[in-house]
């Protein structure tokens, strides 16, 4: 007679894991950071380096969209200009909820060596950003580095996104 | 008393210069007889006022009026078949006028010349775009960055500043960091006017540290929670070093490479 | 949750809508294959383009009047974020200027480094369009090798100055460091192997390539006269049979001593073009190899002797008084060109670069004027692309090779 019954006990493990659902979700959406694809300035050049063959992107679960409604992460590398600025905003508001931002580079961080008339101060002025990657332009390293961090800040939230404030945007 | 700063240049200037130091100037040179810029001379006559040589460029002062004429000429008798550049300078605040200069290329001789004229604040200058296509562009963005308007362009409006944008941004008066509308431009485009409030100025100052922000600044030792409360003082924390992350600094352990792998 | 806001289209009076059969459709600000923030709007009769109208200024950053409000040596790191894909070409572009208003000239051997890296930066900047040519037509695999030496070739750049891509490695009358030990060989070895992969990658998968052909003959024509008379410059002008290069024509640094040859094209088409890049990396590699041997020959100096404009080196600095002195006055007030202006043009990977510098004996520059080859390409977009098929609209785009950085400055 076949043993019909799975001997759960086994010693090749628990085929059942048990977890709350915040985990789950967050397992599957830090896993899976699909950027999109909002070069702007030069860090855009380092952002293509880090999706091409050296640096490769993919491997980590990150895949660049072109359409925002398809994205997850803004990954803003670049000068903000203030003739762009609106359109930065209009693609932050097309995207999907849940999404993040990654301010990549000083000028998108501060507004960098650029303190001039035309670029904005901060990206943080129009949009709520989560990590700020430093460096003029930071390497690929460094983006990977920041990617991984908002992956463990997205573990660490609660999966209703009604819960996560953005805490440093004043305006939101 | 406060400094007197001059509101017609408002740009950059050095803080102290000797009372007797006077800039020299570049040596200017004649055009030598039978030269290639002899003949082009020869071709415009009477209408170019001043001509010299200036590093390696024949500098062709003429008359405003006249500058679609005279560019014509050279291109068409003299072979400047290219106008690699042109722009001007703000003389608004010594002489009230703008410098203009076209930048020309004889791609056969490999010679260039520049062809300088003086406009009065105000005047508009006649477009080159039927002689060079690339004035197009050109034209556009003088008018955008000086306000100076061409006469019979195609399509004169802004280039890289945005359409509702206030002022002309290389003018002298015209400040670094922009006036009043160009610092809340996106807020007032995005969000509108009364969210000026809630957004808050920009920071300029790119040293400026508040003390008590705990969103943006932590002092070493001092470590707070992310945007805790510390107009009542902090605690000193002693300081130590992440385990969690990628490497362990405590500990010895770290291997330098002696090449790249 | 997203908070509601009174953000309104804003399309600039334009009509999308029309009565007639034309559709008018707009393409970025931020668009993957308009290299950046171009905003095309296009109108269309059926799939053909009647009407384009290239929009730029998305990434104006005043770095024009950032020049009139810094010194003359503050200003060069900004000049790297110009075009931004081949950093060392504006440094030395905004250099040389500089320098021919000071009248003085490099040493030996800085020639020889700058001239190295002006050839590396070109093949940086070719690999690199290479690869988002061929990532715009719809060849990924292209993209992947061309990284994978352009990787290679910014280890380089990084061994010599630290940084992969704002290098201000040239700096105003000369360099600020010697080539690191071995450098040389690691170029000598680089040199085999762009010249390989050209051979054996590039030129396998693209240029008899069926699809790449068929996307990119006889797509975007421009006559000799057409491209002159927009001001086209580098490989779009040589692409249309001109033979005009400024390391030939009006040789600066040490291109006159170096012997190599400029590849011309009289297709006019996008094909001519793209086979112009990759024989200008096989002449660059030629440069590189010929510089080598240059380089030992020279006397260890690095920077001009001028103390009035150039601060002495390190050494003299710490152990002579008046050397002191000096770097103290260039450091806190700047050097003080005489008045003049000057126009130096310089052959970058794109066409002619070249800084217009109007000085009026103060410490900061009174105009500077850069001209950027990719300002006057954009321009040319408004008319080639008039005619043409939409699907051929980014293979236009992707043959102009614009860099926003410096379009919009």
């Amino acid at each position: 007679m076949a043993q019909h019954q799975v001997n759960y006990a086994s010693a090749a493990g628990l085929p059942i894991a048990l977890t709350s659902v915040d985990k789950l979700v967050n397992w599957g959406r830090s896993n899976s950071l699909w950027p999109l694809t909002y070069g702007l300035a030069c860090c855009a050049i380092e952002m293509m380096a880090s999706g091409a063959s050296r640096y490769d992107f993919d491997r980590m679960g990150t895949i660049f969209r072109a359409s925002p409604r398809q994205a997850d992460v803004m990954i803003l590398a670049g000068t903000l200009s203030k003739k762009h600025s609106e359109f930065a905003r209009r693609l932050y508001d097309q995207m999907t909820e849940p999404k993040w931002v990654i301010s990549m580079g000083s000028c998108a961080n501060t507004g960098g060596m650029f303190n001039t008339y035309a670029t904005v101060q901060g990206v943080d002025r129009i949009i709520p950003v989560d990590i700020y990657l430093p460096g003029c332009a930071p390497r690929p390293e460094t983006l990977q580095y920041a990617l991984m961090m908002l992956q463990k800040k997205i573990r660490r939230e609660s999966a209703n996104m009604n819960n996560n404030t953005k805490n440093n945007l004043r305006l939101v | 008393m406060r400094k007197y700063t001059p509101k017609d240049n408002v740009q950059g200037k050095s803080y102290y210069t000797d009372r007797f130091w006077v800039a020299p100037r570049v040596p200017r040179m004649e055009v030598e007889e039978g030269s290639h810029f002899a003949n082009v001379l020869k071709a415009l006559g009477k209408k170019a006022k001043e001509t010299y040589i200036e590093i390696g460029t024949l500098v062709i002062h003429i008359d405003a009026k006249k500058n679609l004429e005279i560019i014509k000429i050279l291109k068409e008798k003299c072979g400047y078949t290219q106008c690699s550049e042109q722009s001007a300078v703000d003389y608004l605040a010594n002489d009230g006028e703008f410098e203009l200069f076209y930048q020309l290329l004889n791609i056969t001789e490999a010679k260039r010349i520049r062809v300088v004229c003086r406009l009065k604040k105000g005047a508009a200058i006649e477009s080159i775009t039927p002689l060079f296509k690339s004035a197009n562009f050109a034209e556009r963005e003088m008018f955008d960055m000086f306000g100076i308007y061409v006469n019979n362009h195609p399509f004169l409006k802004r280039i890289l500043m945005p359409d509702d944008w206030h002022g002309h941004p290389l003018l002298k008066t015209y400040p670094l960091h922009g006036d009043e509308a160009a610092s809340w431009y996106e807020v007032d485009k995005i969000f509108g006017k009364e969210y000026r409030d809630v957004i808050g100025p920009e920071n300029r100052d790119p040293s400026r540290i508040d003390r008590y922000d705990t969103k943006r600044f932590s002092r070493v030792g001092y470590e707070v929670p992310f945007g805790a409360d510390i107009s009542e003082g902090e605690k000193e924390n002693p300081i130590e070093y992440s385990e969690t992350i990628l490497v362990d600094y405590t500990k010895d352990s770290g291997k330098q490479l002696d090449e790249r792998r | 949750m997203q908070q509601p806001n009174k953000l309104t289209p804003f399309f600039e009076n334009l009509n999308f809508e029309r009565d007639d059969n034309t559709m008018v459709i707009n393409f970025g600000p931020q668009h993957p294959s308009a290299h950046g923030q171009l905003r095309l709007v296009l109108e269309l009769e059926g799939e053909q383009v009647v009407k384009a109208y290239p929009d730029i200024g998305y990434l104006h950053r005043g770095i024009e009047k950032m020049a009139e409000n810094m010194t003359y040596n503050e200003f060069l790191p900004t000049t790297d974020r110009l075009d931004y894909i081949a950093s060392t070409s504006n440094n030395y572009a905004y250099a040389l200027a500089v320098e021919k208003l000071l009248g003085i000239e490099a040493p030996r051997r800085a020639q020889v480094i700058r001239t190295m890296l002006l050839e590396l930066n070109r093949i940086i900047s070719h690999l690199f369009f290479i690869a988002t040519h061929a990532l715009d037509v719809g060849a990924m695999s292209v993209f992947l090798y061309a990284f994978r030496e352009r990787e290679f070739a910014m280890d380089l750049m990084e061994d010599y100055c630290g940084a992969r891509l704002t290098h201000s490695a040239v700096r105003i009358g000369g360099v600020p460091l010697d080539l690191p030990s071995g450098w040389v060989e690691k170029l000598a070895s680089f040199c085999s192997k762009v010249e390989y992969e050209l051979e054996h990658t590039y030129n396998a998968l693209l240029q008899e390539n069926r699809i790449w052909k068929m996307r990119l003959e006889n797509v975007g024509v421009i006559s000799a006269e057409e491209a002159l008379s927009w001001g086209c410059t580098g490989p779009m002008l040589r692409g249309s049979g001109v033979n005009w290069d400024i390391r030939k024509e009006e040789p600066y640094e040490l291109y006159s001593e170096l012997d190599f040859d400029i590849p011309v094209s009289d297709r006019c088409d996008s094909y001519g073009r793209y086979r112009l890049y990759m024989e200008e990396m096989g002449q660059s590699v030629r440069i590189l190899r010929q510089l080598i041997p240059m380089y030992s020959k020279t006397e260890p100096q690095l920077m001009a002797h001028a103390p009035q404009y150039i601060s002495a080196p390190k050494e003299e600095i710490m152990t002579q008084n008046y050397a002191l002195m000096q770097h103290f006055v260039l450091v806190t007030q700047g050097m003080r060109p005489p008045k003049g202006e000057v126009y130096v043009p310089t052959e970058s990977p794109k066409g002619e670069l070249g800084f217009y510098i109007k000085s009026e004996g103060e410490p900061y520059a009174y105009r500077l004027k850069c001209r950027a080859p990719s300002f006057f390409h954009t321009g040319l977009l408004q008319e080639i692309l008039v005619g043409t098929y939409i699907a051929d609209v980014v293979t236009i785009i992707g043959t102009t090779n614009i860099v926003f950085g410096e379009v919009d400055r």
